[in-house]
C-alpha cells in the first residue's frame, strides 16, 4: 500500500451562509478500505458526500486524491479522478434500456457519433453477469424503470465497475432496499474491494456498516468524533458514540 | 440467473406470456401501430367493396394524402425531439407561416430560392433557439414561453408584410426538388420519409438522440452523469424551429403562395400526433416510428371523414377525443413502466 492514501480530507469546513455544515473534518481512505461514515441525521454526512463528488466546493481545507491536493468544481472533476456517487436515488433513467443507462454520457461511437449498440450491449451482457450477482435481471434491454431498488443499484454499481472506478461513495445505499437485496449489495462492496476498489458507506445503520467496513468514521454535528479500525471496536461502542456525541 | 439467448429483439418479461400482440402493445408506438393497421384494413376493405362511394383508394385520393403528410410530418418530428428533450413549442405554427412570408418576399424581390430557403431554416433555427435560451436562462416552463413566442411570431408576420397572401414563384428547379414527382411519388413524400430515417437514426442510433432521451427522462441523472442538458435542450429547440421552416418550403412550394393566417393551430396538431404517437408529455419517452404514424392517423381519419362528407367539427371532435385517449393510455404504459 502506498503512503499517500487515495482519497483524503484535511481540515475541510463547509459554510452555506450562517450555518456551519463541516467544521474541520479530516479523514482518509486507503486503497481496497471500506470506511463507514457514520453519524445520526444532520451530523454532516451528506455535505461531505456532496464535496467529495464535486457537487460543493470547501469554504476552506482541502481533499487530496493519491495525496496531490485537488479541487472538484463539478461531479464530471470527481468521477475523472475515479470516483463515482451511488445517491439513494440512483442516477438512471428509467425510460432507457440497462445497456443505455450503463454508457449513458459515456457512449461507445463511431467517427460519425453513431453508437456501436451491439458492442455496448455485449458488454452490459458481460457486466450484469461477472459483476453484480443481483437476481430478476436477465437482459441488458430491459427498461431500468422495470427494476427494483435493489436491482437500480445494482446498474449503478455496475455502471462504476465497468468504468473502473476507485471510490465507490455509497449514500444510503440500503435504506430503500429489501433483507435480501441488502446483502446482495453488501456483497457485492466486499466483492470490489478484493478487486482493490475502496467504497464509503455513509449510513446511520450501524449493523449494515460492522459487516463490511474496515474503519469508522463517526461523524457529529459536522466534525469527526471517533475513527476507528473494526477490529479496535465493538457495535457498542460505536453505537454510544452516534448516540452520545 | 438466466441469460435470455435471443439476441436483439423485445425480452419477454418475467409474468406476461409473450404473445406478439402483448409485446406490441407493450412498446410506446405498439398500440398506436395496431390502432393504425386497423384502420387502414378498414378503410382498403371498404374502399374495395364501395370503390364509388369511399374513393379510398383511387389514385387521386392516395395522392392528396401524400401531399397532406409532410408538413405536419416535419412539424411534427421538431415538436416531438423537444418534447422527448422534457419540452414543448408552442410557437412552430407562427414559425412555419413566418419563415414562409419571409421566403416568398424575398424570392418575389428577386432573391434565389436556394438562397432564400436555407435562409428561412436559419430563422426558424434561431427563433427556436431563442426559445430554449430564454426558457432555460430563467427557468421557466418552455409551454408559457413559447405561447409568448406563438403570439410574438404571429403579429410578427403581420408586422413584416401585412395580411395580404403572398405568391410564391422559384423556378422550376426548385418547384421539381419540393414538389414535383419522383418515381410517381410526391417529392414532398419522399423528403418526408427521408426525414424520418434521419431522425430515427439521430434519435435512437446516434449518441445525440440517447443524450436526448437521458435529459428529457431525467434531468438530473442526466446531469449527474455529466451531459450538458442545456446544451441538448437548446440544439432540441434549433431543431424543432428548423422543422417548423422547412415545413413552411414544403407548404409554399405545392401551394405557390403564403396564407398569414396558414399556420394557426398546426403547433397543436403537431403535438396532437406526437402523443397519439406515443410520446410521454414528461419527455424522455417515444419513438420517431411513433411519431409518424400519429400523424399519419390523424391525415387518415381526415381524409376517411372528407371522404363520407362529414361536416368539418366531426373531425376535430374525433382528433380531440384521439388525442386524451393517447394520453391515457400513454400514462398506463408510464406507470407500469415505473412500477
Amino acid at each position: 500500500m502506498s503512503a499517500a492514501p487515495l482519497l483524503g480530507l484535511h481540515d475541510v469546513s463547509k459554510r452555506f451562509g450562517a450555518l456551519t455544515a463541516l467544521k474541520n473534518l479530516s479523514f482518509h481512505v486507503n486503497e481496497g478500505e471500506v470506511v463507514g461514515l457514520l453519524g445520526d441525521n444532520g451530523a454532516g454526512k451528506s455535505t461531505t458526500v456532496n464535496l467529495i463528488s464535486g457537487i460543493h466546493q470547501p469554504t476552506s481545507g482541502h481533499i487530496s486524491v493519491d495525496g496531490k491536493q485537488t479541487l472538484f468544481t463539478c461531479r464530471t472533476d470527481s468521477a475523472d479522478a475515479g470516483i463515482e456517487t451511488i445517491y439513494q436515488n440512483t442516477a438512471l433513467v428509467d425510460s432507457l434500456s440497462i445497456t443505455r443507462n450503463i454508457f449513458m454520457g459515456r457512449e461507445r461511437i463511431n467517427g460519425m457519433g453513431f453508437l456501436k449498440q451491439s458492442e455496448m450491449r455485449e458488454i452490459a451482457m458481460e457486466v450484469l453477469k461477472s459483476a453484480v450477482h443481483i437476481s430478476g435481471i436477465d437482459s441488458p434491454d430491459k427498461l431500468v424503470g422495470e427494476l427494483s431498488g435493489g436491482q437500480k443499484q445494482a446498474v449503478a454499481i455496475a455502471r462504476a465497475v465497468f468504468f473502473k472506478r476507485r471510490v465507490l461513495l455509497l449514500d444510503e445505499p440500503t435504506s430503500a432496499l429489501s433483507v435480501r437485496e441488502t446483502e446482495a449489495l453488501l456483497n457485492q462492496v466486499l466483492k470490489l474491494k478484493a478487486e482493490n476498489v475502496s467504497s464509503v458507506l455513509v449510513t446511520h445503520n450501524l449493523y449494515h456498516a460492522y459487516q463490511v467496513c474496515d474503519r469508522f468514521v463517526i461523524m457529529s454535528h459536522g466534525t469527526k468524533v471517533f475513527d476507528v479500525a473494526k477490529a479496535d471496536t465493538t457495535i457498542g461502542q460505536l453505537t454510544e458514540y452516534v448516540v452520545l456525541t | 440467473m438466466t441469460i435470455s439467448s435471443t439476441d436483439g429483439g423485445a425480452v419477454p418479461s418475467r409474468t406476461a406470456k409473450s404473445s406478439l400482440a402483448r409485446q406490441l402493445l407493450a412498446k410506446p408506438a405498439g398500440s398506436i401501430f395496431v390502432v393504425f393497421a386497423l384502420i387502414q384494413i378498414a378503410c382498403i376493405v371498404a374502399g374495395l367493396l364501395f370503390p364509388d362511394d369511399f374513393r379510398y383508394l383511387s389514385p387521386q385520393n392516395l395522392t392528396i394524402l401524400m401531399k397532406a403528410v409532410p408538413v405536419l410530418g416535419c412539424l411534427a418530428l421538431g415538436a416531438g425531439i423537444l418534447m422527448i428533450a422534457g419540452e414543448f413549442d408552442l410557437s412552430i405554427g407562427s414559425v412555419y407561416t413566418l419563415t414562409a412570408i419571409v421566403m416568398a418576399v424575398q424570392v418575389g424581390d428577386g432573391m434565389s430560392a436556394f438562397l432564400a430557403a436555407p435562409l428561412a431554416i436559419l430563422i426558424g433555427v434561431a427563433i427556436g433557439m431563442l426559445n430554449g435560451v430564454i426558457t432555460l436562462r430563467f427557468g421557466l416552463p418552455s409551454f408559457i414561453v413559447t405561447l409568448g413566442g406563438l403570439l410574438f411570431w404571429r403579429g410578427a408576420v403581420l408586422l413584416y408584410n401585412g395580411a395580404v397572401q403572398v405568391r410564391f414563384d422559384p423556378g422550376p428547379a426548385f418547384s421539381s426538388l419540393f414538389s414535383g414527382t419522383f418515381f410517381g411519388l410526391n417529392a414532398a413524400f419522399i423528403w418526408i420519409i427521408l426525414l424520418v430515417v434521419v431522425f430515427h437514426l439521430l434519435l435512437h442510433n446516434h449518441w445525440f438522440g440517447n443524450h436526448v432521451f437521458a435529459t428529457g427522462g431525467n434531468r438530473a441523472a442526466a446531469t449527474a452523469i455529466g451531459i450538458n442538458v442545456k446544451r441538448i435542450k437548446i440544439a432540441a429547440f434549433a431543431i424543432a424551429g428548423g422543422m417548423a421552416a422547412f415545413a413552411g418550403i414544403l407548404a409554399t412550394s405545392r401551394v405557390g403562395s403564403v396564407q398569414p393566417g396558414q399556420g394557426t393551430g398546426l403547433e397543436l396538431q403537431a403535438i396532437a400526433a406526437c402523443v397519439i404517437g406515443g410520446l410521454s408529455l414528461n419527455g424522455g419517452r417515444g419513438s420517431v416510428i411513433g411519431i409518424f404514424l400519429g400523424v399519419l392517423l390523424i391525415h387518415t381519419i381526415t381524409n376517411v371523414l372528407l371522404l363520407v362528407r362529414a361536416p368539418g367539427f366531426y373531425l376535430e371532435m374525433f382528433i380531440a377525443t384521439l388525442i386524451v385517449g393517447a394520453a391515457i393510455l400513454n400514462q398506463l404504459i408510464e406507470r407500469k413502466g415505473s412500477a
